[in-house]
């Protein structure tokens, strides 16, 4: 029992922090329509800048220039790449990223080689045990921040000026322009929330109790891209319930893995997608996906 | 004089630098006033409003000539963000509200640009004060509102920066009677307090009541300007888009025998379809009912989750007749279409087309039963031309099979120019012919109605179902609509089921008529007593109409 307990909590921290890479892809998504494939290694590269930073200026400020940067990184993809597209066609832009995502693995996987780069234990290696449940710190203190920075997404989309202007023109841009929104800012803003996701998802799955930083993590990542279509494109509760379910599926089935020996091994990286297909036969549109408003 | 507040001067628009959609356009705005423009479809009124509004790009439309100058500053390099913060603000054609907002939030983003938070609640406030309605519904999303609703929410999220200059496109657009009348007392109210209004309006008479100048414009030129009163005075405004509705004098376009439009014969061997009716064009001009077929819906209820869409709604429409649904927005006019299309399903109650059940049946298997529909949001392949659409119409009728028609075997393109024939003869009569070639999107909303109706004609139905056939067009071009209508039911014997607000147009083509209000049936008759029911005007026809 307790033992599936335990599984059960990884699972919800590993998924609340999906869901931060999730948010992102929907963020990008509803703001400038764009399907970013490149945020897989906007991840990887915030998390590469914290560890390399760290030795010299410390985590704290190491983790606060990397989510900088890869806000920065976000905003300038948009502004040189996207905005610059001659035809504004999801494909096109869809392929451009996939592009992005090979110059910036590339440059990553030159920089980091073979080693793993370890990012250490910002903390502690101390575990915490509640009736019976020991999970780490850590991925007690990654559920927390999740929550935290899902609330504060909360309050900006409902609550400020902002990011009701930045609904609005995810929801009908031509509309929110004549209301003179500018469609620049409030792209700029959504590509510049995803990479701060994006990096603060990246330091929380590669420290403790995770090795440290290689590749192999934008490829993590991508376990969020079933999160983000199971959710419902352009929802951000619905990326947060996506990332928790495939973060419990994964649990499990990785804590259950002997049991489950006639499927095979390696059964946690396909999970993710056979939870989508379920989830998609069923609903087609996604958990929290808009209905395509059928008023004929 | 002083200076105009806006000053449009010899302004040439094109669209992909091909089509040119205005031409030398000069038209003034003085302070605190209230300018309509009046113009059929197609005229370039949506581009004049969004050149003003500077929000052309985001259509593909470029301004080749001329200058827009507002406030004495010329707009050449303004974008819409900055012409908004200058108080020059448009509410876009279609309401365009943000559905999945609450009404709150769409004004909360309706005044986006305001710095000041003290201005911006008086400013809220005044439109709360304004649409009480809006206050009452402040935390519902904004798809749940009604059509007037929308369209006063479209308004007041335009007023919560306080414009100067405020931009309106079409706000009356697929209201009810009653509710135009609405819509043209708020917007002299907006007046009242100093904004000006400049105001494209299908709805003639509304946009010159409520208007101290207007303009005409006619493919792309200003072809004729004064005080609005004037305007309303002349024959070619009065002919064109007022109509001459004179108290017992009924418009002579719906005078119940109009000279078809066009002269065409048709003849194909596909024709006759399983219904057994006779080839288009065959027969008399007084043709036999091209089907016996009575369309018989018996209490019937539709409810959508908690809300009764329809309730034991009882109608039939006998063969080769013109039967029309009216009532107010959201009384479930297109609710009654939709289930009678096989798009929705009824909760309880039947639908009979002849012998056969409808209720139950899928669309397309409603459709082979002869019966075609338009719909009210238009519903066409916007990147093909007209033609095919049309084509797609004759789907039914084809004979060659897929893999005839992919080897292109003489049989498949035999039946193919035949077909061919047929949509070229069915747009001549629609007066759409000249229109074939081009790709849909590049029509105005009125032309892509007429290509909508003439892919339901293509199918060669026994039963059609117009859903608003005529919103979005001015008095002119919906009494040739009515008369194409006309010509082509007579000619084939049609039965016709149709929706509509604007009343000349239903007066004139109807037989009989039901009126809906809140999902109920509250009179049926023919046109002349639905029009003397006192609870009919009271629900829908409102004072205005009543008096006409």
């Amino acid at each position: 029992m307790s033992y599936l307990l335990t599984q059960l909590a990884n699972g919800v921290s590993i998924g609340l922090v999906l869901g931060l890479v999730a948010g992102g892809f929907v963020i990008v998504f509803t703001s400038t329509g764009v399907l970013n494939f490149a945020h897989g290694s906007v991840v990887l590269t915030g998390a590469y800048l914290v560890a390399a930073l760290q030795p010299d200026i410390g985590f704290w400020l190491a983790a606060l220039v990397a989510t900088a940067a890869a806000a920065l990184l976000g905003v300038l993809v948009n502004a040189v790449l996207v905005r610059n597209l001659a035809e504004h066609n999801p494909a096109t832009a869809a392929i451009l990223m996939l592009g992005v995502d090979t110059v910036l693995l590339t440059e990553m996987t030159r920089r980091i080689g073979n080693r793993i780069l370890p990012l250490g234990a910002p903390w502690g290696a101390d575990v915490v045990s509640v009736g019976g449940v020991t999970v780490p710190t850590a991925r007690v203190v990654a559920a927390g921040v999740a929550v935290v920075l899902f609330a504060a997404l909360w309050f900006l989309f409902t609550r400020t000026g902002f990011g009701v202007a930045m609904r609005a023109a995810a929801a009908d841009g031509d509309t929110a322009s004549m209301m003179g929104i500018r469609l620049s800012r409030t792209g700029a803003a959504g590509w510049a929330l995803a990479g701060g996701l994006a990096a603060v998802a990246g330091i929380f799955l590669t420290s403790f109790p995770t090795q440290g930083v290689a590749p192999s993590i934008g490829l993590t990542a991508f376990a969020a891209i079933p999160a983000w279509v199971l959710g419902g494109f352009d929802s951000l509760p619905g990326a947060v319930a996506g990332g928790l379910i495939v973060g419990v599926a994964t649990a499990l089935t990785v804590g259950y893995e002997d049991d489950l020996q006639v499927l095979g091994r390696g059964l946690g990286e396909v999970v993710p997608y056979a939870v989508m297909i379920l989830v998609l036969l069923v609903r087609p549109n996604g958990l929290f996906g808009r209905q395509a408003a059928n008023r004929v | 004089m002083s200076d105009p507040l806006l000053d449009v001067a010899g302004l040439a628009v094109s669209y992909g630098g091909t089509v040119q959609a205005l031409r030398g356009v000069s038209l003034q705005v003085q302070a605190g006033t209230v300018v309509a423009v009046l113009g059929s479809n197609g005229a370039g009124k949506s581009t004049l409003l969004r050149a003003v509004s500077r929000s052309l790009g985001a259509i593909g439309g470029r301004v080749t000539a001329g200058t827009v100058r507002y406030d004495g500053a010329d707009l050449a390099h303004t974008d819409t963000s900055a012409a908004v913060r200058a108080g020059l603000v448009q509410v876009p054609e279609g309401r365009r509200i943000f559905a999945d907002l609450t009404v709150e939030e769409n004004l909360r983003a309706g005044g986006h640009t305001v710095r000041d938070a003290a201005a911006r609640r008086r400013a809220h406030d005044d439109v709360l004060d304004l649409f009480p309605i809006l206050r009452e519904r402040r935390h519902q999303r904004g798809g749940l509102l009604s059509g007037g609703q929308q369209q006063m929410l479209a308004i007041g999220r335009a007023l919560m920066t306080s414009p100067r200059l405020l931009l309106l496109d079409e706000p009356s657009l697929g209201l009810a009677p009653q509710l135009v009348d609405q819509i043209g007392e708020i917007i002299k109210q907006i007046n009242v307090t100093g904004t000006a209004v400049l105001l494209i309006e299908q709805n003639a008479a509304m946009g010159l009541r409520v208007a101290d100048t207007a303009y005409v414009l006619e493919t792309g030129r200003i072809t004729a300007s004064g005080a609005a009163a004037d305007l309303a005075a002349t024959d070619e405004v009065r002919n064109r888009y007022l109509g001459v509705s004179e108290p017992g004098e009924q418009p002579a376009s719906c005078a119940p025998a109009p000279a078809p439009r066009a002269t065409v014969t048709l003849t194909t061997q596909t024709g006759a379809a399983q219904t057994g009716a006779a080839p288009i064009g065959a027969g008399p001009a007084e043709a036999q009912p091209r089907s016996e077929h009575r369309l018989t819906v018996a209490e019937l209820t539709v409810r959508f989750g908690g809300v009764t869409a329809l309730r034991d709604v009882s109608f039939t429409v006998e063969p080769g007749t013109v039967h029309a649904l009216i009532g107010p927005n959201g009384a479930g006019k297109s609710t009654c279409i939709n289930v009678l299309g096989g798009a929705y399903r009824a909760t309880s109650g039947t639908v009979h087309y002849g012998q056969r059940e409808l209720t139950g049946l899928r669309s397309h298997q409603v459709a082979d039963l002869g019966v075609a529909r338009t719909f009210q949001n238009i519903s066409l392949s916007l990147e093909v031309s007209a033609e095919d659409n049309l084509l797609v119409g004759r789907h039914r009728l084809m004979r060659a099979g897929t893999l005839a028609g992919a080897l292109r075997l003489p049989r498949a393109r035999r039946e193919e120019s035949e077909h061919r024939e047929v949509v070229r003869g069915i747009a001549d009569l629609l007066g759409i012919g000249h229109l074939l070639p081009r790709p849909v999107h590049t029509l105005p909303y009125g032309d892509r109605k007429r290509v909508e109706l003439g892919r339901a004609l293509a199918a060669e139905p026994s039963l059609l179902l117009l859903d608003e056939p005529v919103a979005g067009m001015t008095h002119g071009e919906s009494s040739d609509m009515a008369a194409a209508i006309a010509s082509v039911q007579r000619r084939l014997g049609l039965s016709i089921l149709l929706v509509e607000h604007d009343m000349p147009f239903v007066m004139g083509l109807a037989e009989r008529i039901t009126v809906l209000d809140f999902g109920r049936r509250i009179a049926e008759g023919t046109p002349q007593e639905v029009q003397r029911d006192p609870e009919v005007v009271r629900a829908y026809l409102g004072a205005a109409e009543a008096a006409a």
